[in-house]
């Protein structure tokens, strides 16, 4: 075996083992990721850059991308991009929509996770089983649950007008942003309490100690401490969440139904059953580049926090 | 008793997985449309040849861009019989241990009538269902499935006939087919019924609640009108369809060619649906069934069939004769049929045809209409007047029942050419959001 060969080689516990031994663990994994995110987004691609059959309107994808035809991406960048572009609203109300979502989402979940990590005791168990148990229902039947509770004769108005918070019925199911991004928040918040309490389940109690003997507040503890060890959980979470919220198009369906709370994955919805399913391969790709740039974020930030904790 | 075509239950809430299914199986599968087209290249009939098709005649060909011509009520078209798509033998005895596979709108057959054909025929008898004519066709398409029956309405069959994606009918199985309206034996869109026989017919509208809207709607001028009435912002809901919504745009503006390629005529439509988004904050969907009865909506455009099964969905405190629905009282609205068609992919042609023959009985498809479907079929033996008469159909609601002359007089959706399709979805998409 030459030199160079054994270093390349790793010894641990006494025993050699070949450089290609660690990387194979990943081969199940690189697999995975190779069928079910590199070849579906290619499949994207190549219709999104592929033609459309003119009799029955259906994509006809083009794998060579020598072939491709940028006609319909093109069009997609113009209308995204473009000032006056015709997507230009679907994606302002998205972006608008998933970030109050998302905030929503931490100031209603954090205290939650917050509180059954420290506080939860021996009903901790119990406390996180009542926190998911109503998403064992369906999505789809959960949202159903909410026309009728925000009907103008529904539940939440009759409690909002017996607490005097409104004196005429509040329309919440005529095309209200406020609903959709309320129906978000009730269908994704789960996805960042567990994590968030996962993470803060897990901070050393003798960290908050030692805080607290050095003579910070609770309050000072919890900004100069709890929150910088549970940053890669909101941020864990935030992906979580934001990321099916981006894609998400029923819960508009459901409880809008409105043109004026569209938001891009209504535009896809509609653009798939139409013969403009290139337009929609090109928005998801415009979507999915967009996108990219916080999970950048997040992979440097949680390699970083990894390099820190080393 | 469930809707006829519910489509919403499928296509406005798609879980993620079947989103994801579909997607995915669109982009693989349709890699085979281009062999498709390949083999249109190369099949026995490549172009249509309007008089001189094997045994077809009629229908001029249009500069529509398509190999083969759109019918029109001004130019029927009976569709060649090609030599590589012939028609079964007469005479041939249904398939044993067979399963038929009918793939349909959801909730758009009674499932008493599929057993027992089923029963009588000694078969299994499968029902899928497709969200959508898109979503319907590429499936079929990928020849990756064998259903045997499939639910078309006009605008559609012509691409299906061409794409010899459906078989010709041999007639001599469907004898009940004397049973339909005479112009329905041999529409203008299948002159002799070769590919299809009509399933059920019906009218779009406008449905309001007469106990909210206190507007006397077909008194209006122009009750199209109703719908741009700012008085009931957020009550106000249309059709999540894009001939349909379109469509009463261009009728409200007086423009009766319902298949116009006029990007002036699409245009105005498109302007009109626009105003609505922010004049009465318009809603889409298909659930103009349920809308109305529970008042979620106080007008909304609405199928006929649609409305006859509205009355089933009212809340007990509301009498059905709040329920009402405008059609043109002398015709010129939109109106339509869903037909019945069998698709080459089928294991079981002779099953099938048998299958169309018994929905055409006259107590079958009085029973699937009357029990289930809600949406009326063309049987020359239902008289309108009776069905109201004897209750089928509430007094209020009589202007739900098609006649005849409602085809005779009225506008049909119907093929367009891809351009034309494309002005209208495009218009559709920009004012859906």
């Amino acid at each position: 075996m030459s030199r160079r060969k054994r270093e390349a080689d790793s010894k641990v516990g006494g025993v050699w083992y070949p450089r290609w031994f660690w990387p194979a663990f990943a081969t199940p994994s690189t697999l995975w990721l190779l069928f079910l995110f590199v070849v579906p987004f290619y499949a994207i691609l190549s219709v999104a850059f592929g033609r459309i059959d003119p009799i029955f309107g259906n994509p006809v994808p083009v794998w060579n991308p020598f072939h491709w035809d940028s006609t319909a991406f093109r069009f997609v960048l113009n209308q995204t991009f473009l000032r006056g572009g015709i997507y230009q609203p679907a994606f302002m109300r998205t972006l608008i929509y998933v970030g109050s979502a998302l905030a929503i989402c931490l100031v209603v979940g954090y205290p939650v996770a917050y509180f059954i990590s420290r506080h939860g005791g021996r009903w901790k168990t119990f406390l996180l089983v009542a926190l998911i148990a109503p998403f064992w229902i369906s999505y789809l039947m959960r949202m159903l649950a909410w026309v009728n509770l925000l009907q103008d004769d529904g539940l939440v108005n009759k409690s909002l007008h017996m607490l005097h918070l409104i004196g005429a019925p509040k329309h919440w199911l005529e095309g209200e942003g406020i609903t959709v991004v309320l129906g978000l928040v009730y269908g994704y918040i789960p996805y960042m309490i567990l994590p968030l309490y996962g993470a803060l389940d897990r901070i050393d109690r003798s960290l908050l100690e030692a805080a607290r003997d050095l003579g910070a507040s609770p309050r000072r503890t919890f900004f100069r401490v709890t929150l910088p060890l549970s940053k890669q959980a909101i941020l864990a979470g935030s992906v979580i969440v934001t990321l099916p919220m981006f894609g998400d198009y029923y819960t508009q369906d459901l409880l809008s139904a409105s043109p004026k709370t569209t938001m891009v994955g209504n535009v896809v919805d509609h653009a798939i059953s139409s013969p403009f399913v290139t337009r929609a391969a090109g928005l998801v790709t415009v979507m999915m580049v967009l996108l990219i740039v916080p999970m950048f974020y997040y992979l440097y930030s949680t390699a970083r926090a990894s390099r820190e904790a080393a | 008793m469930a809707h006829p075509r519910e489509r919403w239950s499928y296509r406005r809430s798609l879980s993620r997985r079947e989103f994801l299914r579909r997607s995915a199986g669109s982009a693989f599968a349709l890699s085979s449309a281009g062999a498709f087209l390949a083999a249109c290249g190369k099949a026995s009939n490549p172009t249509f040849v309007p008089s001189v098709g094997p045994t077809g005649s009629g229908g001029s060909a249009s500069p529509s861009g398509l190999p083969f011509p759109l019918a029109r009520k001004d130019n029927p078209v009976t569709w060649p019989i090609y030599d590589d798509n012939p028609l079964i033998q007469s005479g041939l005895q249904p398939e044993t241990n067979a399963t038929l596979k009918i793939y349909n709108w959801e909730d758009y057959l009674w499932p008493r009538i599929a057993k027992n054909f089923g029963k009588e025929f000694g078969c299994e008898v499968e029902i899928s269902t497709f969200p959508d004519y898109q979503t319907g066709i590429s499936t079929i398409q990928t020849a990756q499935v064998d259903y045997d029956i499939y639910f078309p309405d006009p605008s559609i069959l012509g691409k299906l006939i061409f794409g010899k994606l459906v078989k010709p009918l041999n007639l001599d199985y469907i004898p009940n087919l004397k049973n339909q309206w005479l112009q329905l034996q041999s529409p203008f869109y299948d002159v002799g019924s070769q590919y299809s026989v009509p399933y059920t017919i019906y009218t779009t509208g406008v449905a309001w609640r007469n106990d909210k809207v206190s507007e006397d709607i077909p008194s209006m001028s122009n009750p199209y009108e109703s719908m741009w009435d700012a008085k009931y912002k957020g009550k106000i809901r249309l059709l999540d369809d894009y001939r349909e919504s379109i469509g009463m745009a261009l009728l409200k503006n007086g423009i009766t060619d319902l298949n116009t390629e006029n990007p002036a005529d699409i245009e105005l439509a498109k302007n009109d649906l626009l105003e609505m988004v922010d004049l009465v904050n318009v809603k889409l969907d298909v659930s103009d069934y349920t809308n109305i009865p529970e008042g979620t909506s106080w007008i909304n455009q609405a199928w006929s069939g649609d409305m006859i099964s509205a009355q089933y969905y009212l809340p007990t405190s509301v009498p059905v004769e709040a329920l009402s629905y405008w059609y043109p009282p002398q015709g010129g609205g939109a109106v339509g049929s869903d037909n019945l068609v069998v698709l080459n992919t089928g294991k079981n042609p002779v099953l099938a045809h048998m299958f169309l023959n018994y929905m055409l009985d006259q107590k079958n498809a009085f029973d699937n209409f009357y029990n289930f479907v809600g949406y009326q079929p063309p049987q020359s033996n239902i008289d309108p007047d009776r069905l109201v008469s004897e209750g089928v159909i509430p007094k209020n609601l009589d202007t739900t029942v098609v006649r005849p002359e409602d085809f005779d007089k009225g506008y049909t959706y119907l093929e367009l050419s891809p351009t034309g399709d494309a002005l209208w979805n495009s218009a559709f998409l920009e004012f859906s959001g």
